[in-house]
């Protein structure tokens, strides 16, 4: 890093004042004091009062009231200013009376003295940080890992507006009020509606569970998605194993089939499974073919990393053929007058497939000398019943066929070959849906988990194989409560045998019977009483009288089935409660970011009982509403560092600081981790608090500090709703493209975050990150993939791109639509990257044209034209060049070599000082050269008011210019800023009064 | 069970209040609930100062169609001529539209049942499978508009429980069994409980469980208060000034509600007062739509909801009418649609319907009655239950919304292009009429022609 001499000379002042003592201190003020009456005061009058005195002063500057010393000193900002313009030469502007060097000269001195007095005064002071509410985003956030579901129920909150810094995360502008009391009882209760009962404790879902029918989605859907996420595909397990078989030779001789079914992503328990069929001896039956296949596959070739999979997906192919030949059939079944179609038939029929998925039927096999096998006459009843199961398709094999062939005397050597096979290759792991007739597939996607019943809702597991062969013992049991909590939490068994009871002796055929309904709808506690559930199989056993064993046993499961159902949920739902008082405990002291106090669990619990008992809620509704009282408190809305000693400035408590620097990295509350380490209370050690730093930039959630704090910075927090971009001219422009432009800026800032990166990367970076969207906007090599798939391009600068310069956010939203802005881009430059403090513009100034198309005469004219004037030169001068020097990119971004009116574009252009230079590696030559320090500087202040969450003050010189120079040690890295702010004085105390100097 | 009488003192505070917490469902909550109370009361306080009634909406919805043939209206006025199933509409002839001819496109050609009535009022095309898909419908729309005058924005009423799980078409029950839906992902809940419809409308649950919230939550403001630094101390200050605030407007408004009673008593007018109805469902069905037509008239005389949703029969109904010598369920009977059984289910909905009617036209509101300034409107999912027809649905409207809605006419669009006969476009039509001015709605973007 080089540093201008400039910047030099003033460290070597403020170094000066930092080890002349106290002493020096007091004699350092009086002689400050002197030289502002001798020097400064007649300057201000003499040369800068006649524009920024009291009436209309200029940029807003006025100066009438800072003429003594004291009053010069309070107002930090504005002498800094002033300063920084007067040291450029900036000031006074061309044209107006000038000073001699001598009393510049003599004026910079004082400033930097007071600069260097002021810095040592208070050094490291940690500053007044307001206790403050979540902001919108931080809220959002924060219910997020809260919850663990993104309900961001902040987006109906009103924008949060931003402190001097930038950003709005401070008490200074982070303000509470009514509406957004309001808005914050709306929020919780919304949050509120997500919360379902578990057996043991609670959880959230994506979407309210208010509703039965949410309730039952949920339910539905956490199975479909596990299923889902098992691997089934026979052709993986073939490969894996062949991959093991070949370790050697694949490079892993030490690969265990554990270890490969992890990283391929099967299930290591099946593998073992089909490894050693495949390794058995077998002398008979479909295993031997199957092994043969097996034994034949391709070694591993170099060229060809794959040459096996072919084979293994003949593999697949033969067991999918062989093991249709040999599926079970049961045929329909009926009680007395009672039809196929009623319920507990159906279920019957849909247990005898359910269990035998691994088996197979014996007698497709065609042993020599046997008759052969046909079931073409059976009579099967209700084959021709709409709403029943319909007819079954038999399984019909041609004679002769060599898959099932068995010679004469082999049947059971052969059955007991083919169990094996069947065993461990079942005809389906699991059925997702039902259609109520079971051969008429094709119209039954979607009705997920169902029993297949009609008009009603019914549902049925069907998953033996997967479970048996697939799943271990953790996924079993993540399974089994998955369907339990189809009744916990949505209470299926008990609906659908409400449902069914309503019918009364007459759900049979099908639900159009005539006559009287035997139970109506009464309350549901009285249909599903024990006493009421016998009395009605009672009467279906009258009815099914003339039935098989087979059908009237049905009959008795079914009900049975229902008993053992409704009598858990019951049972279970009651034994849960204080489970759930327990939760919800441990959910208030997460969402307070402390342990909670005997005092805060007494009023939680208090007000629960009160809900239940004073207003009569359930369980459920009482736990619903204590959890918008810990939403509502502001114990969780606000962020408040508590005092534990006395003195105006204390160290923050572990839990505090967990806070702070969890705000700081994530936007979101600590997790446990930080949270445990909070509670040994080690979390203030240098080494402690670097390591979880280190560790939280890793983590996923360091996107918050991506958006919040480089959306600031850079700008583009706002990006999405971008509104000037005409999207009849730019047609390509969508929102697509709008959400990459957005996404850019936010990868490359995590990407620098995580793989601790220079901060020089973000301007001297060759690479970025793309979507495929992106990719073509930036006529970067066609790429086919989802456009959530973000690569990062090493050598973008071939196609003009790499760090934050030219990314196409930027270059869009710092133009007005229909031309580019070199102003704007160039303040931006200036200001977001420079860290130039720029006065606002005059209140008129001329507009330019909207239209580029329809200009006269090229942009870059009309500015020269406007600097001509000197009083807008003053500023322009120190920004217009770096938007010139853009104007390669069109308004939105796109590489461009003429601008709309079909003018060639020009990007050359005289930097401040000077120095010549064109297009957007020449900014970057310009500030390698001549303004690297500023960049540096002015991240690293932004980044600590973020982390600080205030605005910075002269007491936060000494660590800022301490942070540049740990980087010029460490090669710029992300991680020693990180390492610098989180162990600052500042970071690690609280201030617990004003101090009267600030 | 139903008396007329002056309106009775306030119950028992606590007892009305326990009974408020039962359940979550019946009352659209979609909106945040503060918002949702500005103007409490009688004629929110502009309305009656301009001495204009407010205009009210119900739609009542009865499953699988009516007895095509035995529906239809000629003429117009007192001289209308109405067919046999719409004959208890007769003492309300001038006050009504039959309207034949509507349907929505989008509930065609995607299968029977649920396809056909997931998006009835909302237009716009249901997603079949494990993701329900469809979106806001207009009753709600009304809720989020003009239901923001009253205390509760609208009122979802069923008398039939709702059905989960998948219908053969694969698409979801729930389309089934709700009408209303304030999202695109989910349905307002039904309330089928009279007694917590009731309540809903007499004691104000979000206002006691939020006072109660912010009770505590003060508490915990002045803890903390004593526990920080004593700039944090004024931010803990702006914090308690908010809780404070938002306390005194849900004072503001029960008084606001106490004086608009007053003001209604001292008007001498005669209020329809009912007694709360028992816990637990009616056991017969009768029972159970008069007390959800009581109630929602108690609602719009006492203008504490503008809207309501009432599902007098779902879709697959599975209810059963034996009071009317009909054994079969009401689905099953509109299998077989010209048969005398089914004609007698539709006979007795309709009745219904007059009832709803007939309660609101005794209530005297101005120089007219609230029936007057209300727009009833009475549909079904389909023509034919026993074709599983939806080429048409039969629409009648009762009502003028205070004159606004021209009424006593039988109109029919069959013969019309499809784009002229959708029922977004009545929607449109009747949504303007109370001042609620969309450019499209679901599928239409043009308003009924010659409505």
């Amino acid at each position: 890093m080089k540093l201008t001499a400039r910047r030099a000379g003033f460290l070597v002042l403020a170094t000066m004042a930092f080890f002349s003592g106290v002493r020096g201190q007091q004699d350092a003020r009086a002689e400050l004091d002197g030289q502002f009456s001798r020097v400064v005061r007649p300057f201000v009058e003499t040369y800068c009062i006649t524009c920024h005195g009291k009436q209309q002063p200029a940029a807003q500057m006025d100066l009438s009231g800072l003429m003594t010393m004291s009053a010069f000193m309070q107002d930090g900002r504005r002498w800094l200013r002033m300063s920084e313009r007067l040291e450029a030469g900036q000031m006074p502007p061309k044209g107006a009376r000038q000073p001699t060097p001598q009393e510049r000269h003599a004026l910079v001195a004082w400033f930097h003295a007071v600069r260097a007095y002021e810095t040592r005064a208070n050094a490291g002071d940690p500053g007044v940080v307001l206790a403050r509410r979540l902001s919108s985003e931080e809220y959002n956030y924060t219910i997020r890992d809260l919850t663990g579901v993104d309900i961001r129920p902040a987006r109906e909150f009103p924008v949060d507006p931003a402190n001097t810094a930038g950003f709005d995360n401070s008490g200074e502008t982070l303000t509470m009020s009514s509406t957004l009391l309001k808005k914050y009882l709306a929020g919780a209760r919304e949050v509120a509606s997500h919360m379902y009962l578990k057996e043991k404790g609670f959880a959230f879902a994506p979407h309210p569970m208010l509703v039965e029918t949410d309730r039952d989605k949920f339910a539905v859907q956490q199975i479909i998605d596990f299923y889902h996420q098992q691997n089934i595909d026979y052709a993986d397990y073939f490969q894996t194993a062949w991959r093991f078989r070949h370790r050697a030779a694949l490079g892993q001789p030490r690969a265990t089939l554990a270890g490969l079914a992890r990283q391929y992503g099967i299930s290591a328990k099946y593998l073992e499974t089909i490894w050693s069929s495949l390794e058995s001896s077998e002398k008979v039956g479909p295993l031997v073919k199957l092994q043969a296949m097996w034994r034949a596959l391709p070694g591993p070739q170099a060229a060809q990393p794959n040459a096996a999979r072919a084979g293994c997906e003949e593999m697949r192919a033969y067991i999918a053929r062989v093991r249709k030949k040999v599926e079970p059939r049961f045929i329909n079944i009926t009680a007395g007058p009672i039809g196929t179609a009623w319920q507990p038939l159906l279920i019957w029929k849909n247990r005898q497939y359910a269990t035998h998925r691994r088996n197979f039927d014996p007698r497709q096999l065609q042993v020599e000398g046997e008759p052969p096998f046909n079931q073409r006459g059976v009579v099967e009843p209700e084959w021709d019943n709409a709403f029943g199961p319909g007819k079954t398709i038999l399984v019909e094999n041609e004679p002769d066929d060599p898959d099932l062939s068995v010679p004469a005397g082999q049947r059971v050597r052969y059955e007991a070959a083919w169990g094996r096979f069947c065993s461990v290759f079942p005809d389906m792991f699991y059925r997702e849906s039902r259609g109520r007739n079971y051969f008429r597939t094709g119209r039954d996607e979607g009705r997920y988990l169902s029993a297949g019943f009609h008009n009603v809702m019914g549902y049925f597991r069907d998953d033996q194989p997967l479970y048996e062969l697939i799943l271990d013992a953790e996924q079993q049991a993540t399974l089994d409560r998955m369907w339990r909590e189809m009744d916990f939490v949505a209470s299926i068994n008990i609906r659908t045998y409400v449902e069914f009871a309503k019918l009364g002796t007459r759900g049979t055929r099908d639900d159009f019977k005539d006559g009287e309904p035997e139970v109506r709808e009464i309350e549901v506690e009285d249909i599903i009483s024990e006493a009421k559930l016998r009395k009605l199989e009672a009467d279906y056993l009258e009815v099914a009288k003339g039935g098989s064993n087979v059908a009237i046993q049905a009959v008795r499961d079914f009900f049975d089935t229902a008993s053992e159902g409704i009598g858990w949920v019951k049972r279970a739902r009651r034994d849960a409660e204080a489970s759930h008082l327990e939760s919800l405990c441990n959910f208030a002291s997460r969402a307070y970011r402390r342990p909670l106090s005997p005092a805060d669990r007494a009023d939680l619990l208090s007000f629960y009982r009160e809900a239940r008992e004073r207003y009569g809620l359930d369980h459920e509704g009482a736990v619903r509403e204590s959890i918008v009282l810990v939403l509502t408190s502001p114990k969780f809305s606000y962020r408040i560092d508590l005092l534990e000693g006395s003195g105006d400035i204390q160290p923050l408590s572990n839990f505090d600081l967990a806070s702070r620097l969890s705000y700081f990295l994530w936007s979101s509350m600590p997790d446990k981790e930080l949270m445990d380490h909070a509670a040994s209370g080690d979390l203030g050690k240098p080494e402690i608090i670097k390591g979880q730093a280190r560790r939280m930039l890793q983590d996923s959630r360091i996107r918050g500090l991506a958006v919040e704090f480089g959306g600031n910075w850079l700008g583009f927090r706002d990006f999405e709703q971008i509104g000037t971009v005409d999207r009849e001219r730019f047609s390509s422009f969508n929102d697509e493209l709008k959400e990459a432009m957005f996404e850019e800026p936010i990868h490359f800032l995590m990407d620098v975050f995580r793989h601790n990166r220079s901060i020089l990367d973000f301007l001297y970076a060759r690479d970025t990150f793309v979507n495929p969207v992106l990719a073509r906007h930036y006529g970067m090599p066609p790429n086919e993939s989802d456009k959530n798939v973000w690569v990062g391009i090493p050598d973008a600068d071939r196609y003009d791109r790499g760090g934050i310069l030219p990314m196409a956010a930027f270059l869009t939203k710092n133009a007005p639509g229909l031309r580019t802005s070199p102003v704007k881009r160039g303040y931006w430059v200036a200001r977001n990257i420079l860290g130039d403090q720029i006065p606002p513009p005059p209140p008129v100034v001329p507009e330019l044209p909207v239209d580029e198309a329809k200009m006269d005469l090229p942009l870059r004219q009309m500015l020269e034209r406007h600097r001509s004037d000197p009083s807008c030169a003053a500023c322009h001068a120190r920004f217009d060049s770096f938007g010139l020097a853009l104007e390669t990119f069109d308004p939105i971004g796109r590489r461009r070599t003429q601008d709309l009116a079909g003018r060639a574009v020009d990007a050359r252009a005289t930097f401040p000082g000077g120095i010549e230079g064109e297009g957007w590696k020449g900014i970057q030559k310009y500030i390698r050269d001549h303004r690297e320090d500023d960049f540096v500087r002015s991240f690293s202040s932004k980044l600590l008011a973020y982390a600080l969450g205030r605005s910075l003050t002269l007491s936060d010189d000494l660590l800022i210019q301490e942070i540049g120079r740990s980087l010029g040690k460490n090669g710029c890295c992300f991680e020693t800023v990180i390492e610098s702010i989180v162990t600052s004085r500042q970071f690690l105390n609280k201030r617990t009064r004003a101090s009267d100097d600030q | 069970m139903i008396e007329i009488q002056h309106a009775p003192h306030r119950k028992d505070e606590n007892l009305l209040a326990r009974r408020t917490f039962l359940r979550g469902a019946g009352v659209t909550m979609a909106l945040p609930w503060m918002e949702s109370l500005s103007g409490f009361g009688i004629g929110s306080a502009s309305a009656a100062a301009a001495n204009v009634q407010p205009q009210r909406f119900a739609v009542l919805f009865m499953g699988t169609g009516i007895s095509p043939g035995r529906w239809w209206a000629k003429g117009t006025g007192a001289g209308m001529e109405l067919s046999e199933s719409l004959k208890p509409l007769e003492p309300f002839k001038a006050k009504i539209n039959v309207i034949d001819g509507l349907f929505n496109k989008a509930a065609t050609g995607q299968g029977i049942h649920p396809a056909m009535t997931g998006n009835m009022l909302s237009g716009v095309p249901i997603r079949r499978g494990s993701i329900i898909h469809g979106g806001i419908t207009m009753d709600q729309v009304l809720a989020n508009r003009i239901g923001q005058e009253t205390l509760q924005p609208s009122m979802v009423l069923a008398c039939e429980r709702a059905m989960t799980g998948f219908h053969e078409t694969n698409f979801s029950n729930a389309y089934s069994s709700h009408i209303s839906w304030q999202s695109s992902e989910s349905p307002v809940p039904n309330e089928m409980y009279p007694s917590l419809a009731f309540d809903s409308l007499f004691e104000n649950g979000g206002r006691l469980r939020n006072t109660s919230i912010l009770d505590r939550v003060k508490d915990h403001a002045l803890a903390l208060s004593g526990k920080v630094s004593a700039t944090d101390k004024l931010k803990m200050e702006e914090y308690l000034a908010s809780v404070r605030e938002v306390e005194r407007s849900i004072e503001r408004m029960r008084t606001d509600k106490e004086k608009a009673e007053e003001r209604a008593r001292d008007a001498g007018r005669p209020m329809f007062a009912m007694k709360r109805p028992q816990d637990g469902l009616p056991e017969d069905i009768r029972d159970h739509i008069r007390l959800m037509c009581d109630i929602i008239a108690l609602g719009f005389q006492t203008d504490k909801t503008r809207v309501a949703s009432l599902v007098l029969a779902r879709d697959l109904s599975a209810l059963y009418y034996p009071f009317l010598g009909v054994s079969k369920q009401h689905h099953g009977a509109s299998h077989y649609d010209t048969e005398e059984d089914y004609q007698k289910i539709v006979l007795f909905q309709v009745s219904q319907l007059a009832y709803l009617a007939q309660r609101l036209d005794a209530m005297p509101e101005g120089e007219s009655t609230v029936l007057d300034n209300t727009c009833l409107l009475f549909l079904s999912n389909m023509w034919s239950g026993t074709k599983h027809d939806n080429k048409k649905v039969p629409v009648v409207t009762i009502g003028g919304l205070g004159g606004k809605l021209e009424t006593g006419r039988a109109l029919n669009y069959f013969e019309s292009e499809d784009d002229n006969r959708k029922l977004c476009s009545l929607y449109l039509s009747i949504m303007d009429r109370m001042g609620v001015e969309l450019a499209e709605f679901g599928d239409a973007k043009i308003r009924l022609a010659g409505f």
